[in-house]
């Protein structure tokens, strides 16, 4: 029996494809938020000194992992949320690099501090990037029957996709007014019985 | 009979490390190359509209899938050098993503039109990014015993941090200083 942990600032951020995959297995974990100035004393435990970090114990043993995509993919296959067979695992996998570059790019806006530049980046986000992955994706949803991302059923590249679908906030509507494939896996995602428990239950953090 | 294609421009830049797997396992595939003017005619043919692209024949079926690091896992996968059991195999991965974090920085870097913020982003990268991610991975090689990252040996996260590393490499040795020391030195193994 493998007991997990999970350690990150008290926020969604990066660590919530983590908590959404956990939510979807129904596998129980321990959601350890730290605050700020706690960050310095666990950055020592952090296998990378980033975080998220998680903490698996099995058998006696004490088995530490970072970055978040790392994460995702080593909790999605225990948990058979990874796809089935070795090629449709990499398909879900360059969904999962798809939307990890999209994440990448959001966030560079976000940090930009240059006022001008910020504008620009979050233009080209908006106007470029952001509407091109987001038909190609849906192209995808349309080609399977499934009506997730590959054939099989729900995978973690979905998950993710409905975690990113939500930094948008208020722009995520208009985002998604041409891609009824994509709103439909929002809403199906959205409504799973176990996801809809965890967005209802965990903690409200701006971020 | 597995066959496999990888489509990529006519460079390393994000196909390299998906090169650098086929050659350690000696395993053939087709390493085909194209001119920039052919992107846009190859493009709308790419399952994501990006390169590389690795397409897989097998049983008379064909699969093709893109993003770099999605491929090389997979091909990593298949020809044991993406180390032993689903633990070490997530640390392998680990530190995948740790080199690609480090290889965006450089693309960043290298393709930044501004010369201010160039020279901005490059002093942090050399001072910081690069040398806290190399102290990090220089602990972990030395606590392992095997040499390399992990405790069972080459896997591909060796074969990435090497080619970034080369790259880097590269742009200290086309220094003319540094060129013209090298070119110079007295020639020793050690």
């Amino acid at each position: 029996m493998a007991e997990y942990k999970l350690y990150y600032f008290n926020a969604k951020a990066r660590a919530e494809i983590i908590r959404l995959i956990f939510a979807a297995a129904g596998q129980k974990y321990e959601d350890i938020r730290f605050e700020r100035e706690q960050w310095p004393e666990y950055k020592q435990k952090a296998p990378l000194g980033q975080a998220p970090f998680l903490e698996v114990e099995l058998n006696g043993n004490t088995f530490k992992l970072g970055q978040s995509v790392t994460i995702a993919r080593y909790v999605a296959r225990k948990f058979n949320l990874a796809g089935k067979g070795d090629e449709e695992q990499a398909e879900v996998e360059m969904y999962g690099d798809q939307v990890s570059d999209l994440l990448n790019e959001l966030v560079k806006v976000h940090f930009e501090k240059d006022e001008t530049r910020q504008n620009e980046l979050r233009k080209k986000f908006h106007e470029e990037i952001l509407p091109n992955t987001l038909k190609t994706l849906d192209g995808k949803i349309a080609h399977n029957g499934s009506g997730y991302l590959v054939a099989s059923g729900l995978t973690w590249a979905d998950l993710f996709l409905v975690n990113i679908l939500e930094w948008l906030g208020d722009k995520k509507e208009a985002a998604l007014a041409n891609f009824s494939n994509l709103k439909s896996l929002d809403e199906k995602v959205r409504s799973h019985p176990r996801i809809a428990e965890w967005l209802e239950k965990r903690p409200k953090t701006e971020m | 009979m597995t066959e496999y294609k990888l489509y990529y421009f006519n460079g390393k830049g994000r196909a390299e490390v998906i090169r650098l797997i086929f050659a350690a396992a000696g395993q053939k595939y087709q390493d085909i190359r194209f001119e920039r003017e052919q992107w846009p005619e190859l493009k709308p043919k790419t399952p994501l509209g990006n390169v590389p692209v690795l397409e897989v024949v097998q049983n008379g079926k064909s699969f093709k899938f893109g993003q770099s690091l999605s491929i090389a896992r997979y091909v990593a996968r298949k020809f044991s050098l993406a180390g032993r059991g689903d633990e070490e195999q997530a640390e392998v991965e680990m530190y995948g993503d740790q080199v690609q974090d480090l290889f965006l920085e450089l693309l960043k870097i290298r393709f930044e039109v501004n010369e201010a913020r160039k020279n901005e982003l490059r002093k942090k990268f050399q001072e910081e990014t690069l040398p806290n991610s190399l102290r990090v991975l220089d602990g972990k090689v030395a606590k392992n015993g095997s040499g390399y990252l992990v405790a069972s040996g080459l896997t591909w996260a060796d074969l990435f941090l090497f080619y970034v590393l080369d790259w880097l490499d590269r742009r200290v040795r086309s220094n003319p200083r540094i060129a013209d020391w090298l070119e110079r030195r007295p020639v020793t193994e050690l």
